[in-house]
C-alpha cells in the first residue's frame, strides 16, 4: 500500500492499484482518440461554436450572440427564482411549524406533491397552467406586455431582452414554485433545530409569539442552514437547464439551438457543461468555505 | 380538555379541505374561462384497453413499463459503480482517491439534463451506444455519485474499533472489508439507497428529452393527440407518485427495522 505513515508524505510511490487505474485511464483515452481520429473522423472546429457566445458586427462592435444571451438568461433566472423561492419556502416553513393544525396539513400536501413528482411532470403542469391559464385570467399577461413595451432602462436591466420577458417571467414563476418546496424543508429544519429555551426565553421576557419567530429563532435558524441554503443554491442553479424542455430560452435551450443549427455538436455540448460546472462549481467551494468558519466559529 | 381538543383538530381538517376544494375549484374556474374543455372520461383508454376479456396496456402503461426497465438497470448499474467509487476514494491509492474526487465533482456540479445530452450527442457515437443505453448510464453514473457518498457514510459509520479487531485477528484488508465492516454499515445504507431509487425515478422522466418513451414521454404524445393537457399529466403525476410514495413507505419501514434492531442488540 502506498498510503504513507502520518509524517511520511514527500515521496509518493505508486502502488499496484495506482498502475492499474492508470493503465486503465491510458487505454480509455486511447479508445476515446482512436475512435475520434480514425472512426468518426470528427473534425474539431471551436471558432464557429465560440462564435456564437460573441461576434464583431461589421460596424467592428462586439455583439452578443445566442449562448451568452442564454446563460445570461439563466443567471436572471436563477438570481429571481433564488429570492422568490427563499420567500415562498419561508412561508411553507412557518406554516410547517404552525401550532395550527390547517397550515401544516396545506403546507405537507404542497411540499410532498412536488418532492414526489419528477420536476419535469410539475413544471409542464406548471408551465401550462401558469401561461396558458392563470396569466390571461389575472391579467397578468397585460402587464407583462406593458413591461415589455416599456423601455425603462431599469426593466431593461433587470428583465433583459423585451422581447423575451414573458419566457423569462414563466421560468422564474415555475422554478420558484418547484424549488420552494425543498427551501421550505431546509429552513423548517433549521427551525426546528434551535433549542426549545431560546423559544421559551423569549416568550419569559415578554415577546409575542410573532415576535420570538422574527427576532430570536429565525435569525439562528437561517445562520445554521446558510450551508445548506448554497447547495439547494446549487441544485436550483442546475435545474433551470430543465426550463429548456418547457422552451424557456436558457444556455441548455440556447445550447440546443446551435448544436442544431452548426452541427457542431460536441464542441457545444462540451462547452455548455464547462459553464454549469464552473458555476456549481465556485458556488461549492463556496458552501464548503461557509461550512468551515462555521465549524471554526463553534 | 380532551374534547376541546378533538373539535379543534376537527375544525382544522374541515379548513384544510376547504382549502383544497377552493383550490381545485378555482382551478375549474381559470380553466373553464380559457374554454378548457374537461374530458377524465376520456383518459382510462390511455392507460389500459380491454379487448375480448383480455386487458392490454395502454401508451400510458407502456410507458411505465419503460420507465421502470430503465429505472431498475440504472439503479442496479448505479449501486455497483457506486461501491467501486466509494472504495476507490478511500482507498491507500492516491490516483483512485483523484480520480473518484473528480468524477463525484464533475457529475455533481453538472445539470443532468446537459450530462444526458453530453452522453446522448458526444459519448454515444464514440463508443457506440444505443439510445436506451445512453439515457440508463447517464441516469446510473449520475446516481452513482450519490451513491458513493451513501456508501461513504455508511462504511465510515461503522466503529473504528470494528475493523481494529478484524486485523488483530489476521483478517487482510479486503476480508476485514467483506466480511466485518459491509455488514454493519448494511442498516446505514439501505435506508438512503432506497431514497436515492426514489429520485432516480423521478430523474429518469428527463430521458424522454432523447426521444424514449417512458412515461413521461407517453404522456406529453397523448396530450399532442388529445390536447388533454391537465387530465394526462394529473395522471402520469399520480402514477409517479403512487410508486415513489410506495418506495419512501419502504424506507421509512427499513428505516424503523433497523433502528429497532439496533436498540435490542443494545440491550443484549
Amino acid at each position: 500500500m502506498s498510503a504513507g505513515r502520518p509524517g511520511q508524505r514527500a515521496r509518493w510511490r505508486p502502488g499496484a492499484v495506482d498502475w492499474l487505474l492508470l493503465v486503465g485511464l491510458a487505454v480509455f483515452a486511447g479508445y476515446v482518440y482512436y475512435q475520434l481520429r480514425h472512426v468518426l473522423v470528427y473534425r474539431w472546429d471551436w471558432q464557429s461554436v465560440l462564435q456564437f457566445f460573441a461576434y464583431r458586427d461589421e460596424a467592428g462592435e462586439w455583439q452578443q450572440n445566442l449562448l451568452l444571451a442564454g446563460l445570461e438568461a439563466t443567471l436572471r433566472i436563477a438570481i429571481f427564482s433564488a429570492i422568490l423561492s427563499l420567500v415562498l419556502g419561508l412561508v411553507l416553513a412557518l406554516m410547517r411549524v404552525s401550532s395550527r393544525l390547517w397550515p401544516r396539513m396545506v403546507a405537507r400536501t404542497y411540499v410532498e406533491l412536488v418532492r414526489n413528482t419528477p420536476p419535469l411532470v410539475f413544471l409542464f403542469i406548471f408551465y401550462f397552467f401558469i401561461s396558458a391559464q392563470l396569466f390571461p385570467v389575472l391579467g397578468i399577461d397585460r402587464v407583462i406586455a406593458a413591461l415589455a413595451e416599456s423601455d425603462s432602462a431599469l426593466v431593461l436591466w433587470l428583465l433583459g431582452d423585451p422581447r423575451l420577458v414573458e419566457n423569462l417571467v414563466v421560468g422564474i414563476l415555475c422554478l420558484s414554485c418547484f424549488e420552494a418546496a425543498y427551501v421550505s424543508e431546509v429552513l423548517r429544519a433549521g427551525i426546528e433545530s434551535v433549542g426549545k429555551d431560546q423559544r421559551e426565553g423569549a416568550l419569559a421576557v415578554g415577546l409575542t409569539g410573532t415576535q420570538t419567530m422574527w427576532h430570536v429563532v429565525l435569525p439562528q435558524a437561517v445562520r445554521i442552514v446558510i450551508p445548506a441554503l448554497v447547495g439547494q443554491l446549487i441544485t436550483l442553479v442546475k435545474d433551470t437547464s430543465i426550463m429548456s424542455i418547457i422552451s424557456i430560452q436558457e444556455l441548455a435551450f440556447s445550447a440546443q439551438e446551435v448544436a442544431v443549427s452548426t452541427d457542431r455538436v460536441f464542441e457545444v455540448w462540451i462547452l455548455v457543461a464547462l459553464i454549469y460546472f464552473v458555476i456549481c462549481y465556485a458556488l461549492s467551494a463556496l458552501s464548503r468555505r461557509l461550512e468551515l468558519r462555521r465549524a471554526v466559529g463553534r | 380538555m380532551r374534547q376541546k381538543n378533538r373539535s379543534r383538530y376537527l375544525g382544522d381538517l374541515l379548513i384544510y379541505l376547504a382549502i383544497i376544494g377552493a383550490a381545485l375549484w378555482g382551478l375549474r374556474i381559470a380553466t373553464t374561462a380559457q374554454a378548457y374543455n374537461w374530458q377524465w372520461y376520456n383518459v382510462p383508454q390511455y392507460l389500459y384497453k380491454i379487448h375480448e376479456g383480455v386487458v392490454y396496456p395502454g401508451p400510458l402503461l407502456r410507458g411505465l413499463i419503460t420507465t421502470m426497465q430503465i429505472s431498475a438497470g440504472a439503479m442496479v448499474i448505479a449501486a455497483v459503480l457506486g461501491l467501486l467509487v466509494a472504495v476507490l476514494g478511500m482507498s491507500g491509492s492516491r490516483v483512485g482517491r483523484i480520480l473518484a474526487r473528480g468524477y463525484i465533482e464533475v457529475v455533481r456540479n453538472i445539470p443532468i439534463l446537459v450530462l444526458l445530452f453530453l452522453f446522448y450527442f458526444v459519448v454515444a457515437p464514440i463508443f457506440g451506444l444505443g439510445r436506451f443505453a445512453s439515457g440508463m448510464l447517464t441516469l446510473a453514473l449520475y446516481e452513482a455519485a450519490f451513491a458513493a457518498e451513501i456508501y461513504r457514510a455508511g462504511i465510515e459509520g461503522v466503529p473504528r474499533g470494528q475493523r481494529e479487531a478484524a486485523a488483530a485477528v489476521g483478517l487482510t484488508r479486503a476480508q476485514q472489508m467483506r466480511y466485518v465492516v459491509l455488514p454493519q454499515s448494511i442498516p446505514l445504507i439501505l435506508p438512503p439507497m432506497t431514497n436515492l431509487a426514489i429520485n432516480l425515478i423521478k430523474h429518469s422522466a428527463i430521458v424522454s428529452v432523447i426521444a424514449i418513451f417512458d412515461l413521461a414521454n407517453e404522456g406529453r404524445n397523448v396530450i399532442s393527440e388529445t390536447f388533454m393537457v391537465f387530465e394526462v399529466w394529473f395522471t402520469v403525476a399520480l402514477v409517479y407518485l403512487v410508486i415513489t410514495t410506495a418506495l419512501s413507505f419502504l424506507a421509512t419501514g427499513l428505516e424503523r427495522r433497523f433502528a429497532r434492531s439496533r436498540a435490542s442488540a443494545r440491550a443484549r
